[in-house]
Parts: C-alpha cells; sequence; structure tokens
C-alpha cells in the first residue's frame, strides 16, 4: 500500500504543469545535446544549472534528469546516420546502426534504438522506485567510516573502469580531490590555497571546471582536425521495426536492460561501460558473430537498451545514499545541494514529493521522448546538417553564458578557459577527465566523513577495517586496485581492448 | 623522454608542491585533523601515483617507447585562437556588455577558424546575439553585463 500512495503522490507531483513542461524542456534539451556531436549531458546540464535557480528543487531535478535520460535517447541518432556518436554512451551504435544505415535500414536501426531505449528505460525506472527506498533503509546504518569507504570504492571503480593505465585514472582522482579542498575548510573557518583571491574562498566551482573539461577542450581539438561531416543520404522510413527485427531484438533489449541498470547502479560504471559490456554479450550470445559490425540490429538494440536501463540505476546511490554514480550524477549532487537538498539516505522521507515526482516524471519522459523522437528525426537529421564551423561558436558561447551566469562572475569564466585548456592537455596526454570530477564532488563530503571517523576512533586509521561494513567495501576497493597487477587479467583486458 | 615519463613529472612537482602548501596550514594530528590535512594526503597521493606512472613510462621508454609529438598534423593554431577569442570575450564582456561582446566573438571565430561569407558571418552573429539575450536576459533572467547600449 506503501508503494501505491507513494507512486500516487509521484505522479501528482509529475503531472503538475510546471513539472510537466520542465520535463518537456529537459528531454527535448537532452536529446538536442545527445544529437549534436562535441555537447554532452554534463555541459548541457551545467549550462542549464543556473536557469534552475528561479524554479522549485522538484522541477529542477525534472528538467536536469530529462536532459540525462533524453541525451541517451539522442545520441543513437547521430551514430546510426553520421557514423559520429552524439555522446560517448553511443560510440558502439555506430559499429553495427551505421552499417544498417548503408544498406538502407536506418529506419528500423533508429526505431529499434527508440523503442529499446523506452523500454530498457521504463523498466530500470521500475527498478528504481523498489530498490531506491530498500537501499536507503539499509543506509541508515551507515557511519563516517562506511561513508568515506564508500567514496573510495565509487572513485576505485571509476578509476578501473577508465580507459588507458589505471595510474593515470587514480592520479585524476588524486588531483580532484585537492581542488575540492580548495577555499573555506568547514571546520576551521581558514580559506586554504585560495593565494588571497576572493573568489576561490568559496571553492573551485563544479560547472566552470566541468564546462572547460568537457565543453571548451572538446571544440578545441575538433577545430584542429579537418571538420568536414558526411551525412548519409538515404530516405529514411518504415522507422516501426518488423516482426523479424522484433524476435532478434527481444532479448538482446532485456539482457542490456538487465546488465545496464546493475552496471548503472555501481558508483563508477554507468551508461558508457554498460554499452560496451552489453554489445560484448550480444556478440558472445549470437549464433552468428561475424554479422556483428556489419549491420546486426542485435548491436543496436542491446547497447542502446544498457545505456538507458544505467541511467535508472544511476540514480540509486544518488538518491538513497547521496553518492553519485558518475559525472552526470555529481552535477544532480550538485543541483540538490544549490536548493538546500541535503541527498543521503534521508532524502527519501524528507522529501518524498522529490524523489517519486522525479521517479514518476521519468516515466512521462520516456514516452515524451517516444512519441517526439519518431517523428522529430527528420529534423534532427536537418539539424546534423548545420556545418561544425558554424555550430562550435554557439557551443562555446553557451559555455561562455552557463558559466558565467552562475554566479555572474568574470573569474568563473576565466576558471573555465583554464580548464579548458588543462582539458586539452589532458586529452594530448590521453587523461581521462570523469574521476577528477566525481572526486571534485565527492571531495568535501570525503573529508568530512574522514575527518569525523578519525575523531570517533581517536585516530585509529584501523576503524575503517574493525567495521564490517566498511571493511568490506574497502577491500572489494583493494581487490580492484590489485586485479591489473595481476598478469592472466591484464591479458584479458588487452585482448577485450 | 616519453609523453608520460613527462607529463607525470610535472604531476610529481604539482604533488610536491601541494604537499608543501598544505604544511602551511596545521596538519593536526590524526585523532584532530587540521586544515591542512586532507590537501597533504592529496599532495601525497599525487606524488604517489605519479612515481608510479614515472616508473611505468620508464620501463616502456626502456621498450622503446618515445615521445609522440603533440600538436604535429593538426591546426593547433585554431585551438589557440579559440582560448584567446574566449579570454577576450571575458576581459570586454563588462566594460562592453552582452550583446556587442557576443556579436564581435560570433563574427570573428566565424571569419578566423574556417572562413565563411560575411553574410552568413554578419547574420549568425547578429541572430546568436539577439536570440541568447531574449532567452537568458529576458527569458532567464540572467543578468548579463550591458554596456554602452544598454543592452
Amino acid at each position: 500500500m506503501d508503494f501505491l500512495s507513494n507512486a500516487f503522490l509521484g505522479f501528482q507531483v509529475a503531472f503538475q504543469p510546471a513539472n510537466l513542461f520542465f520535463c518537456f524542456i529537459g528531454v527535448l534539451t537532452g536529446t538536442l545535446v545527445g544529437v549534436l556531436p562535441g555537447l554532452g549531458p554534463v555541459a548541457a546540464m551545467s549550462l542549464l544549472l543556473p536557469t534552475t535557480f528561479h524554479v522549485s528543487p522538484v522541477s529542477a531535478i525534472i528538467m536536469l534528469a530529462g536532459i540525462y535520460y533524453g541525451a541517451m535517447y539522442g545520441g543513437s541518432t547521430t551514430s546510426i546516420l553520421v557514423n559520429i556518436p552524439g555522446e560517448a554512451a553511443s560510440v558502439v551504435t555506430c559499429l553495427d546502426g551505421y552499417q544498417m544505415a548503408r544498406q538502407g535500414r536506418a529506419g528500423p536501426a533508429l526505431g529499434i534504438a527508440a523503442f529499446g531505449s523506452f523500454i530498457a528505460g521504463t523498466l530500470s525506472i521500475v527498478g528504481l522506485m523498489f530498490i531506491g527506498p530498500f537501499l536507503a533503509q539499509g543506509a541508515l546504518k551507515f557511519g563516517p567510516p562506511e561513508y568515506f569507504s564508500l567514496m573510495i570504492l565509487g572513485l576505485t571503480i571509476l578509476t578501473f573502469l577508465a580507459s588507458g593505465p589505471m595510474w593515470k585514472a587514480l592520479l585524476m582522482a588524486a588531483f580532484g580531490l585537492f581542488l575540492s579542498t580548495i577555499g573555506m575548510d568547514n571546520v576551521s573557518g581558514v580559506a586554504r590555497l585560495s593565494f588571497n583571491i576572493e573568489e576561490l574562498v568559496d571553492g573551485v566551482g563544479l560547472v566552470p571546471v566541468v564546462m572547460g573539461l568537457f565543453g571548451i577542450s572538446e571544440v578545441m581539438l575538433n577545430v584542429e582536425q579537418s571538420m568536414d561531416r558526411t551525412i548519409f543520404e538515404t530516405k529514411i522510413r518504415n522507422l516501426l521495426p518488423t516482426m523479424k527485427d522484433w524476435v532478434a531484438s527481444f532479448w538482446p533489449m532485456i539482457r542490456g536492460t538487465v546488465l545496464g541498470f546493475f552496471l548503472g547502479v555501481l558508483p563508477g560504471g554507468g551508461a558508457v561501460i554498460s554499452s560496451f559490456v552489453s554489445y560484448a554479450v550480444e556478440k558472445r550470445f549470437s549464433k552468428h558473430p561475424e554479422r556483428f559490425g556489419h549491420g546486426a540490429i542485435e548491436g543496436v538494440a542491446g547497447p542502446e537498451s544498457a545505456n538507458n536501463a544505467a541511467t535508472g540505476g544511476a540514480f540509486i546511490p544518488l538518491l538513497s545514499l547521496g553518492i553519485p554514480a558518475n559525472a552526470v550524477m555529481a552535477l544532480l549532487l550538485g543541483a540538490l545541494i544549490i536548493h538546500g537538498i541535503q541527498p543521503g539516505p534521508l532524502l527519501i522521507k524528507q522529501h518524498p514529493a522529490l524523489f517519486w515526482g522525479t521517479v514518476a516524471s521519468m516515466y512521462l519522459g520516456n514516452m515524451m521522448l517516444l512519441v517526439l523522437n519518431l517523428p522529430l528525426i527528420g529534423v534532427w537529421v536537418k539539424l546534423l546538417k548545420v556545418p561544425y564551423p558554424i555550430l562550435f561558436p554557439l557551443i562555446l558561447l553557451f559555455c561562455l553564458i552557463g558559466s558565467y551566469s552562475l554566479n555572474n562572475s568574470v573569474f568563473d569564466v576565466t576558471i573555465m578557459i583554464i580548464f579548458g585548456l588543462i582539458g586539452y592537455l589532458f586529452k594530448k596526454f590521453n587523461y581521462e577527465a570523469a574521476p577528477l570530477i566525481l572526486a571534485l564532488v565527492l571531495g568535501p563530503m570525503m573529508e568530512n566523513s574522514l575527518r569525523q571517523a578519525l575523531l570517533m576512533a581517536n585516530g585509529n586509521f584501523f576503524t575503517f577495517f574493525q567495521r564490517p561494513i566498511s571493511a568490506t567495501l574497502l577491500t572489494a576497493a583493494l581487490v580492484l586496485l590489485v586485479l591489473p597487477l595481476i598478469p592472466s587479467f591484464k591479458r584479458k583486458t588487452v585482448a577485450i581492448e | 623522454m616519453n609523453n608520460d615519463q613527462v607529463s607525470s613529472a610535472v604531476w610529481f612537482g604539482l604533488g610536491l608542491a601541494v604537499c608543501l602548501g598544505s604544511i602551511h596550514y596545521k596538519l593536526g594530528t590524526p585523532a584532530s585533523p587540521g586544515t591542512g590535512f586532507m590537501p597533504f594526503l592529496t599532495g601525497v597521493a599525487i606524488c604517489f601515483f605519479s612515481g608510479v606512472g614515472l616508473f611505468h613510462a620508464s620501463f616502456r621508454k626502456r621498450q622503446g617507447e618515445g615521445w609522440v609529438p603533440l600538436i604535429r598534423g593538426v591546426r593547433w593554431r585554431n585551438a589557440l585562437i579559440i582560448l584567446i577569442s574566449l579570454q577576450v570575450f571575458a576581459l570586454l564582456l563588462v566594460p562592453l556588455g552582452f550583446f556587442l561582446c557576443t556579436i564581435l566573438f560570433i563574427a570573428f571565430l566565424l571569419r578566423a577558424i574556417v572562413p565563411q561569407r560575411w553574410i552568413v558571418v554578419i547574420g549568425c552573429a547578429l541572430l546568436t546575439a539577439t536570440a541568447s539575450y531574449l532567452i537568458f536576459e529576458v527569458w532567464l533572467k540572467a543578468q548579463l553585463p550591458k554596456g554602452p547600449l544598454g543592452i
């Protein structure tokens, strides 16, 4: 009964005209940034974050969440039609989606991507409704040592899954933690490492850092290359997949949903990794793996379902534990804090309208996406024909406005430019920025948990291993740190790459 | 030296600077951590992981991995132009105001990176400035700086 009344409350909130409007704006913007290469959901959410300051927290979170799962929908369009993934989670869709388009089957590829996304998105929300409150109950047993260990595990998983050597990802996480310490120390009130710059007393802002690392640096790299983009000229017809397509896609969708959901729940997991894992699983399950890479519809259905299911899963640690699973969730966490809501195990109890309203809005958002995107595919294709040399100044302008309007501060713009250059160098030297973002957001919470835990244990570092939950989490993190050192494991990883 | 040797040496230097910088604040004791405690730990972590990186990169150097040029074969000047134009935008934003600054910014980039026809440049610059002004200033009340034109 509790579940039903909560769900009813959620739909009551989600159906309020203002929330419906913001949900629509969110999914539409998400699809747009998903379609446009070079502007991912993280940059789009940072851009729109300041615009949510004047609306209620529920509307703000509904819109920002819409951008995230909307981007997962939109990303497949560019992968299939242009062979350029709109965002990282759609990279793997290029392999078979583009081949299908070349064979004149762009319609079914786009159709199955949209339907798969809808089904997976909806099922993952059901999972979120059941698992979220359950996990929040369990998290009430967490004290500072458990929280600290959980955050360490989250960072370790993200660095474990990052591409390239693990030491680089760990360095990024350490650098992110360092950045999070700049500014006022909450305990002593002393301004740390602020070099007498007044604006740094409040710390380094998340939005300018994200915009610099993901927006500006991406444009800088793109303008270095040839900016020609060819769109496969084909009539897009028969968006509704045939019965044969449905039969071939049914199990890949189910497997993709389950995989995506659970990989999304893991701190550090998420849409990108789940789409790759789903593709690998489908190839392994297939009786004709040689078809993969040459237009197999399973290669579109599985990964597209997986990346959408991961979005629902990723909300679980954020809304029930207050711990973001990835950079996008880190930004949502920032939005919650800006709106005066403390994420954590008590969030569902203290703000039921926010939790259940957001979940219900995701149902509605998924329906909006299905209704919107199938007829709008033609519009997105036209949009893709806007040449990049005309598009990139607009992306830069959005980043400038987004970073400035957060505090009406030119200093934030300067921070964004500096991190644009840093992000550019990171990419040149093959450092991945995602662990840095997660660490930057988790940093203050980690520091508080660490200091509280040490105070409680009278300075005994072994306290983290003396409490069962904390010890389990830290052991898991240690295992992940040690795994890459085992030669047989290393060989397997190289083989997968 | 290969790329990873250079980058991990830079990281090591940064980690060392962080450690030294955080000693200025009180480190405290494990039982009562001070203001500099966490930054010091992150500095140690940066030094440690960059040390691992340096070791790893030196091993690969011995196997023959050399320096890979970062800007060969790419139009790196375009990236530099973007960076400079962003900084100029930041400097001129308050004195010139958002509207005028945006027109100049968009027009400059449309001519400087892949030169567009003047009609496209002027049209896009005016359209973008007007649309973004209406959306952010008028609709979303973002309070963007106003210049001599009052917009």
